[in-house]
């Protein structure tokens, strides 16, 4: 059973206290949360924090995620590691510098990727809008992933795929939410605001599972190590995006769950208010609990585990050369 | 090594690589829980050549704690290595204890001819297989359900 992640809202100082931490609010309050039962710690609050109390987090191995104004991702403390293995960085490294088998790799994160885009837009279809035409290009790009030659090639496939699939957006999700464009940074409107913090939740959540192994998480197979984020949480998270955030989103939207004046328009962008980030959060941690059958592993598995036994699949990919299983869904 | 080798030869390949395994499971929680507080006072823990740690008892005889005779054979073998390798390497003959202190169980273990060849072919075949370039094949066991490499494996 994975452990649940904690996410803190409030202003004020977090502490080590022997050895459990503590929360000491700016109005005056006082919490203790076990870090026996954290697996990931976000701070969406302003924060004061000391190194005795990143030592626990250390010694519990768990990642903090931290953000800043109006929510946006900071950045990640992550735990000195706590697997460390030379051979698997070593076998990642060569994977990534072999064309053919970082082509290998990224095609089935693209091919899950697309799947489970199509897997969206099919369940809408008739329901929403008549999606018939984006099913079947869907279903084309995915089948013509495994004839691209080249990375580049891999990626434009990937692209077409995203656009076309984005354009279903705004018949999916009710009035007045519209998503004319995918706009981020900053987002445009409610909908793009939406989907950047889900997706940004998505990525951390990859973050952590890739933490748990011992694989590199700046070396990714899709997108270059030249990008700013980890790029293996970025290849990992296209997986899981359409899976985990935008099927909440059009279900929080579509049930009328999240509503406009859960949003905030700034100067030049548009962002979720904090009511409305913790409609999205709540929903979020909840469905990553959520359980589903898995057939190869033979039991249920949370929505959370599904993440981390893709990146056990990679790593064993990476090192065994045994087939790689990208979470495309099957339920 | 040893026992692995005996318990699946796949989970020998992942261990002898490094191959991580998720440390939180409650199953080697319990494990280190029961190793750390049965028999605290009658045996001690040595580190042979930096290779081998066992315990030996008061009596001289060597000890192994389980939680559980399940696996009963893989233990024994592990057991009988150290008491090999003790006679072969160091030349010192001793006799072993194999000990399961949920159950209150003990029995004793004597390196006898037939048990060297066994050992002796333990080794030979724990070679064999951590030097194949991939995992021996996937192969559904009894006790995959209690695995740690179970996630790995199956994926």
């Amino acid at each position: 059973m994975p452990k649940p992640n904690h996410h803190i809202f409030a202003d004020g100082e977090l502490s080590r206290n022997e050895g459990t931490l503590r929360i000491d609010t700016l109005e005056g309050k006082t919490e203790y949360l076990p870090i026996e039962s954290v697996d990931s710690l976000y701070l969406h609050g302003q924060l004061d924090f000391n190194t005795r109390a990143l030592g626990l987090l250390n010694e519990h191995n768990v990642p903090l995620h931290v953000f800043g104004w109006k929510d946006y991702y900071r950045g990640t403390y992550l735990p000195k590691r706590g697997q460390v293995s030379g051979n698997t960085v070593v076998e990642q490294v060569r994977a990534y510098d072999d064309p053919a088998r970082r082509l290998r790799i990224g095609q089935s994160i693209i091919e899950a990727s697309i799947h489970n885009m199509r897997g969206n837009i099919r369940y809408y279809d008739g329901r929403r809008g008549k999606f018939s035409n984006t099913v079947t290009k869907l279903e084309e790009l995915k089948q013509s992933v495994s004839t691209t030659t080249d990375i580049n090639e891999l990626r434009s496939v990937e692209g077409n795929a995203r656009k076309k699939y984005y354009e279903c957006f705004d018949q999916i999700l009710r009035d007045p939410f519209t998503l004319t464009r995918r706009e981020y940074n900053p987002p445009t409107n409610e909908a793009n605001a939406g989907i950047s913090f889900l997706n940004g939740m998505v990525y951390t959540t990859c973050v952590s599972a890739i933490r748990k192994t011992a694989l590199d998480p700046t070396i990714g197979f899709v997108h270059e190590p030249g990008e700013r984020r980890f790029t293996l949480s970025l290849d990992i998270a296209d997986i899981f995006k359409p899976i985990l955030a935008d099927r909440l989103l059009f279900r929080l939207v579509n049930r009328q769950q999240l509503s406009i004046n859960d949003f905030e328009d700034e100067l030049n962008g548009c962002l979720l208010n904090e009511n409305g980030r913790m409609i999205v959060l709540e929903e979020f941690e909840e469905m990553l609990d959520e359980t589903i059958d898995h057939p190869r592993l033979n039991r249920k598995v949370s929505f959370k585990t599904l993440v981390q036994t893709d990146v056990y699949s990679l790593k064993k990919h990476i090192l065994t050369d045994e087939p790689y299983h990208a979470t495309a869904r099957w339920w | 090594m040893v026992q692995y080798y005996h318990v699946c030869k796949r989970e020998l390949w992942f261990m002898s690589r490094g191959i991580d395994i998720d440390r939180e499971t409650t199953n080697i929680q319990r494990g280190t829980h029961i190793d750390d507080t049965s028999y605290q006072n009658a045996r001690k823990s040595f580190m042979i050549d930096n290779r081998i740690q066992l315990d030996v008892l008061d009596s001289g005889d060597v000890m192994e704690v389980k939680v559980s005779s399940t696996l009963e054979k893989p233990a024994r073998m592990q057991l009988l290595f150290y008491l090999w390798y003790l006679r072969e390497i160091h030349g010192v003959e001793r006799d072993g204890v194999l000990a399961y202190p949920t159950e209150r169980k003990r029995e004793s273990i004597t390196l006898d001819n037939s048990a060297t060849d066994q050992v002796e072919s333990t080794v030979g075949g724990i070679l064999d297989v951590v030097s194949r370039d991939q995992p021996p094949e996937l192969e559904k066991k009894p006790y995959c359900d209690s695995c740690l490499y179970q996630d790995l494996c199956w994926m």
